[in-house]
């Protein structure tokens, strides 16, 4: 109860930005929204023949990489995910190594890559919430370990033959089949709603002592979270393979940054209960877009990471604003 | 549970022996060094609202959070609805039994819509224990009962009033039709119709075979609706008052004691006395919208006591007079000359020392006790630049005597130091810095009493030297042995003064809750 300030009267200013402010705060990620719709039509007024398909599965390792991240971070409690990249390269190699030459390359190596990304995300939640350690500590650890072992297992990136995975990166049908990996973490979202976990999720996030007080085994809601983006992870690395039709250590990193910068720009509160998937989402094809804009324009790769700074902040900030005006109510 | 239709009065009022929905005996726990409830016993009926009073820290909500299954006693015997068992060991525990809690913070997921959070945790995680379409039913006609009107279930918590926000975590525990209710000072951000409203409810619940415990700091709401008050002192059980038999004048004297030792502390600091020139004044100070405004001025050689049932508006109080002040005029009266404080920074420059509650805001864990000594008068200590460090060591020495401090070098981590000790030296750096105003909130918390003594001492010798003193204390006695003046607040307001002549344990606990004193002290 220290530090109790008493309130200040309010500017006219604020007062005229509070609905706009309000609507942001609501639709987190709708400041993401409207950036990614700018950017798209600029991107199509300057490359006419767009090429969905294509640019759609280049996308997809980043957009499932941000979407993955999500879950943890608005589990709250300082939640945080670091190791969505490499558990991504370690499902790729998982595939290539382990279940490719044993004869389960078909499509029921899917519930088999789903399990094993939401059990390493398991493990996660299990040392985060048991032991009660610092989820940035923790995914950093399993970050390196991952990185370790995803080396081990391809020493020299592997090619993947022609199958099923590599055609999700072309049109399957009339439908672009990167379509269905972006598509499963939104759609598991979804459904999730259907069953009270997400409420719960967000009451945790949100605030994890009336959760507890009001009943919610607060624990169990955190590790399931990163058992989900654990699972969303593996949907990854099946993106970066029918992409790349490559196992490779060496991109083990490529999206960690990207990916939560992507989750923010979305709207997703960094201290949790607030945000989705569907804002990640959205981030993501912002930053994606943007580095595509800046490509067009033949610019020099250092400024696309000066770019990508700018656009976090000014989203970030975005987000706190809006965040103010509803506490001054 | 049970079904309840057998001898009963007309009015479920007097405790005899009814069916037993809580009994605890020699209740008891600790956190750290501190015992919160040594020997609490308490029993709770079906169709009786028995209240728990006591003033800070006596145990309340202690026990209140055992019953609910966030805390896990030491010891003790529970007794749940006629059969012994251990206390419930989580919130749900506690649910599924049918005991559900309304706590004294107000426990809302911003983020979330207002039926989400009155069904918060009311699921298993996979499926709905409670089909939507129930939900918002329930919801809303609860919350209407509540409030009088209805309330849009989809808004967003983090828009609603206090109040409002309260009634959800209030209408969270009664869509769980509970069979006993544990009130802990929920209604305190309640206006009073809603609260009236709350009581309707209440007693159509007892009528229904339901029992509710209680905690409240409002005399008025005692009148109104306790069948049985239990009093608790220092985590014990001092007796139980039939709900209608009882004096305000009684209540006070069991929560406050006997005030046989306050006549023995008194002669210790025994002065005459010493108010001087007025140093700071404050005009019209409001603690919260609403609330009427007061006035108050601090004087030189002064030891003035702020007090209250905790969050009443001290904290406020404090953080007005270093600065805080929200666009009240806080002027600082030096010699002749008038100096309007606008910031903390201000407050600072102008001699007035704040020492905040938490240690941890003002410590720096990882440094030296001289160099957490010396932060604030570094560059006092330096010349063209450099600092002088033997400077500070001297200036350290001297303080280390005066005030006793117990330590081996002042080379080693202050981490080191004793609690107490590491007060002294965060007093000892303000006092460096020559303060004409020194506000402490609550620098005894947690500290041995040794030491409390000899801050006691050195406070008066301060005032003496003509320092004006502003000391929150959550402890009577504190302000019994030591003040000149003590301002009680309630509900974010001064209601008293309590100059030192009549001030006693009775005197203090009676403005704290809020009876007047028609029979004196």
């Amino acid at each position: 109860m220290s530090g109790v300030a008493l309130r200040r009267p309010r500017s006219p200013v604020a007062e005229r930005a509070a609905p706009v402010l309000r609507v942001m705060h609501r639709y987190t990620f709708s400041f993401a929204l409207v950036l990614t719709l700018v950017l798209l039509g600029w991107n199509l007024i300057r490359t006419p023949d767009f090429g969905w398909t294509s640019q759609l599965a280049n996308f997809a390792p980043l957009a499932i990489a941000a979407m993955a991240s999500t879950p943890a971070i608005i589990s709250g409690g300082g939640g945080f995910d670091l190791s969505t990249s490499p558990l991504m390269v370690f499902t790729t190699a998982a595939f290539t190594v382990w279940l490719v030459p044993n004869g389960y390359g078909g499509a029921e190596a899917v519930p088999i890559l789903l399990a094993l990304g939401a059990a390493v995300g398991a493990i996660n939640g299990i040392l985060i919430v048991r032991l009660r350690l610092l989820p940035v500590v923790v995914t950093l650890a399993t970050f390196f370990i991952l990185i370790g072992v995803n080396l081990r297992m391809v020493e020299a990136p592997l090619f993947v033959r022609h199958t099923w995975l590599t055609d999700l990166a072309h049109n399957v049908g009339p439908i672009p089949g990167p379509l269905f990996l972006i598509g499963f973490p939104l759609l598991a979202w979804i459904l999730i709603d259907r069953i009270p976990y997400r409420r719960m999720l967000m009451a945790v996030g949100s605030n994890d002592a009336a959760a507890f007080s009001s009943g919610i085994n607060v624990g169990v809601v955190r590790v399931a979270a990163y058992a989900l983006g654990g699972m969303f992870a593996a949907v990854g690395g099946m993106a970066i393979l029918a992409v790349t039709s490559t196992a490779a250590a060496n991109v083990s990193q490529t999206y960690t940054l990207q990916a939560i910068a992507a989750v923010a720009l979305g709207g997703t509160h960094l201290f949790g209960g607030r945000g989705g998937l569907f804002g990640s989402l959205l981030g993501a094809a912002a930053i994606f877009l943007m580095s595509n804009l800046l490509i067009s324009f033949n610019l020099n790769a250092s400024w696309l990471q000066v770019m990508f700074g700018v656009m976090l902040l000014v989203a970030v900030v975005f987000v706190g604003i809006g965040a103010k005006s509803v506490e001054a109510r | 549970m049970t079904t309840l239709d057998e001898p009963r009065a007309p009015a479920p009022v007097t405790a005899q022996a009814q069916e037993s929905l809580v009994k605890v005996a020699g209740l008891a726990k600790a956190f750290g060094a501190t015992q919160a409830l040594r020997h609490c016993t308490y029993e709770l009926n079906a169709g009786e609202v028995h209240a728990l009073v006591g003033e800070n820290g006596s145990g309340k909500s202690t026990c209140a959070k055992i019953l609910s299954g966030v805390h896990a006693p030491d010891g003790g015997e529970v007794e749940l609805f006629g059969a012994p068992m251990p206390a419930p060991r989580t919130p749900r525990a506690a649910q599924d039994l049918g005991i559900v809690t309304v706590f004294q913070e107000i426990l809302v997921a911003e983020a979330l819509s207002v039926v989400d959070n009155v069904w918060m945790g009311a699921d298993s995680v996979l499926r709905a224990r409670v089909p939507v379409k129930e939900k918002r039913a329930r919801a809303r006609e609860t919350l209407e009962e509540l409030l009088g009107a209805p309330l849009d279930l989809d808004t967003t918590v983090e828009e609603l009033s206090l109040s409002e926000r309260q009634t959800c975590c209030i209408a969270r525990a009664l869509v769980r039709r509970p069979q006993v209710l544990i009130l802990d000072e929920a209604t305190s951000a309640l206006d009073v119709a809603t609260r009236d409203r709350l009581f309707r409810i209440i007693r159509r619940l007892t009528k229904d075979g339901a029992g509710v415990v209680l905690i409240t700091h409002r005399m008025d709401e005692l009148t109104e609706i306790a069948d049985r008050i239990t009093v608790l002192r220092s985590g014990e059980t001092v007796g139980t008052l039939d709900g209608r038999g009882w004096s305000p004048r009684e209540l006070v004297r069991l929560m406050a004691g006997s005030d046989r030792v306050t006549e023995d502390a008194r002669e210790q600091v025994e002065e005459v006395p010493r108010r001087g020139a007025c140093v700071l004044s404050l005009k019209g100070i409001q603690l919260a919208p609403d609330r009427r405004p007061f006035d108050a001025a601090i004087h030189a050689g002064e030891l003035i006591g702020v007090a209250g049932l905790e969050g009443h508006g001290q904290d406020e109080f404090l953080e007005a007079l270093r600065g805080n002040s929200g666009g009240t005029e806080l002027v600082r009266h030096i010699d002749d000359e008038d100096v309007v404080i606008r910031s903390p920074q201000q407050a600072a420059a102008h001699g007035i020392a704040y020492l905040p509650r938490e240690r941890g805001q003002a410590i720096f864990n990882w440094m030296s006790i001289r160099e957490n000594f010396g932060m604030p008068t570094l560059e006092r200590d330096s010349r063209a630049g450099w600092l002088r460090t033997s400077a500070t060591a001297e200036r350290l020495a001297a303080y280390t005597e005066k005030l006793g401090i117990v330590l081996r070098s002042p080379d080693d981590s202050i981490t080191t130091l004793s609690g107490g000790n590491q007060q002294k030296v965060l007093l000892s750096r303000w006092l460096a810095a020559d303060p004409q105003i020194l506000v402490l909130n609550d620098p005894t918390r947690g500290v041995d009493i040794g030491t409390k003594r000899d801050l006691y001492a050195l406070l008066a010798a301060l005032a003496r030297e003509r320092l004006a003193v502003v000391m929150l204390s959550t402890e009577l006695d504190e302000h019994i042995e030591l003040m000149d003046r003590v301002l009680v607040f309630r509900e974010h307001e001064l209601v008293e003064e309590i100059e030192r002549a009549t001030l006693s344990r009775e005197s203090l606990v009676t403005a704290f809750f809020g009876q007047s004193e028609e029979d004196g002290a």
